[in-house]
This record gives C-alpha cells, structure tokens and sequence, in this order.
C-alpha cells in the first residue's frame, strides 16, 4: 500500500471508530529475521534472511502513515511492544519453499544460510524443525474525539 | 507442508493483554482467512473482518460457520470501509498497513 493510501485507511478507520476508539496496528518489521534450529534439546540460530529492499520501504510508508495521521490529531499512540513471532516447518527445504513462493517481495533466504540450516539440521536431533522468528510490533492508538491537540485527556483513559 | 504458525501463541497472548474485548464491538481490517480473527472473536460481541481477497474470504466464511454467530466477513477495502460512522469500539490492522 502507498503512503498515501495509508493514510486515507487510516481516516476511513477512524470514521467508523467510535470516539475514544482503539486502533491496534500489529505487523511484522524487517529486521534480518533469524533461522533457528529448534529440537528438544534445545534451539540455535543457523543465519539470519536478508531484508529485500521492497519490503523496508513499505516499513517506512507504514511508520510514516502512522507519523503522519499522529500529527494531524487523529490518533494518539497509548501503548507499543515488540514480541517474536515464530514460523516452523519440518524440513529446511519446506521452509525454502515457502519463503520462495510467500515472502519474496520482503525476505530473502541466502543460499549460504540455506546450506548452513540444512547442515545442523541433518546434524540435530530427530525431532529437529527449523523456524523464522519473525519481529513483530503491536501498537495501541487511541482514536480521538475531535483532534488530539485539543483532546488531551484521552492520556489518561 | 507442515507449516506452523506461532504455535507458542504469542500473538493471541500479547492481543489480549492489550485489549479487553468483552462487549466490544470489534472491525479486523486485511482478515485474510480470519486466522487472527479466531484469537479474540469469541471473547467480542461482534466481529466484521474484511479483506478484497475473495479466496481467503472464503475459508474465513466456512470457518465462521462452525466457530460463531457474531463473527461476519466482508470483501471490501480499507479505501473504502462499508460500515456507517462510530460503529466499532475496537479497530484492528491485521498484518495489513
């Protein structure tokens, strides 16, 4: 989506809020996601994906939209955590597959990596699986009645 | 394929702590297949997600069939949102913006 875009969403969503409404944003953020090796004895990281520049610029529309909607008064930000995400597959292949056919546009898996999460995987114990700990954000916006400027007590709520 | 997501549940945890959807009103914008939409609806006294993918909207259908009666899904786009003013208490951007 278009910064542009964005913020038009943004507008329309807090049309259809009501006064004092919460907006919650929760997306993924590029941050070289790490491939992990995950058995009962334990986890490693085997590499870590590659951001695709793509998919950091949509990053920087999105925290840009958000930048933007915050200055004109619509929303004010209450609350923000970072958490891990996990993806798991049975085999690094399936992983393969699945970032190849899915996450093209934002992640890219390095063929070295690759080999790497093939090898300790082969190496670990039987009920090994490989993962992506993808980061995540969640971030609480409050809607504001009429423009936040004036609307300072919603703070407080 | 045998892909699994957050089976640590991590995501449902740290929405619920975030939000108390009791009696609330809930729109998730980008639902997709409703997968995110299943962490809270139960807990909600209304859910409407949408998404213009008809595809995915159609496992989110089929699922609601089965999981709840206040829980609807629309194809519609964040451009345009179907929904009359000061409808919902909680808005929700589903892996969308």
């Amino acid at each position: 989506m278009q910064h542009e875009s964005m913020v038009h969403a943004l507008d329309e969503i807090r049309r259809t809020l009501k006064p004092n409404g919460i907006l919650i944003d929760l997306r993924p953020v590029e941050d070289n996601w790490s491939v992990e090796i995950v058995s009962s004895a334990g986890w490693q990281v085997s590499g870590r994906l590659s951001d695709v520049p793509a998919g950091v610029a949509d990053d920087e529309a999105a925290f840009n939209a958000m930048r933007e909607v915050e200055s004109k008064g619509w929303y004010i930000k209450k609350e923000e955590e970072e958490f891990a995400f996990f993806y798991y597959w049975d085999t690094p292949s399936e992983m393969k597959e699945f970032m190849e056919a899915e996450w093209e546009d934002f992640e890219k898996l390095e063929e070295d990596v690759f080999r790497k999460t093939s090898s300790l995987w082969a190496s670990a114990n039987a009920d090994a699986r490989v993962r992506v700990r993808v980061k995540m954000l969640i971030t609480k916006w409050i809607r504001c009645r009429s423009n936040c400027q004036f609307d300072l007590h919603v703070l407080i709520i | 394929m045998s892909l699994q997501k957050d089976p640590e549940g991590f995501e449902k945890r740290i929405l619920h702590k975030f939000l108390d959807f009791k009696d609330k009103r809930i729109l998730e914008v980008g639902c997709g297949e409703g997968r995110l939409t299943w962490q809270y609806a139960a807990a909600s006294s209304l859910t409407v997600g949408f998404d213009p993918d008809h595809s995915a909207l159609r496992v989110a259908r089929a699922d609601a069939r089965d999981k709840s009666r206040d829980t609807y899904f629309a194809s519609a786009s964040a451009s345009h949102i179907p929904f009359s003013k000061e409808t919902f208490d909680i808005a929700i951007l589903a892996w969308s913006l």
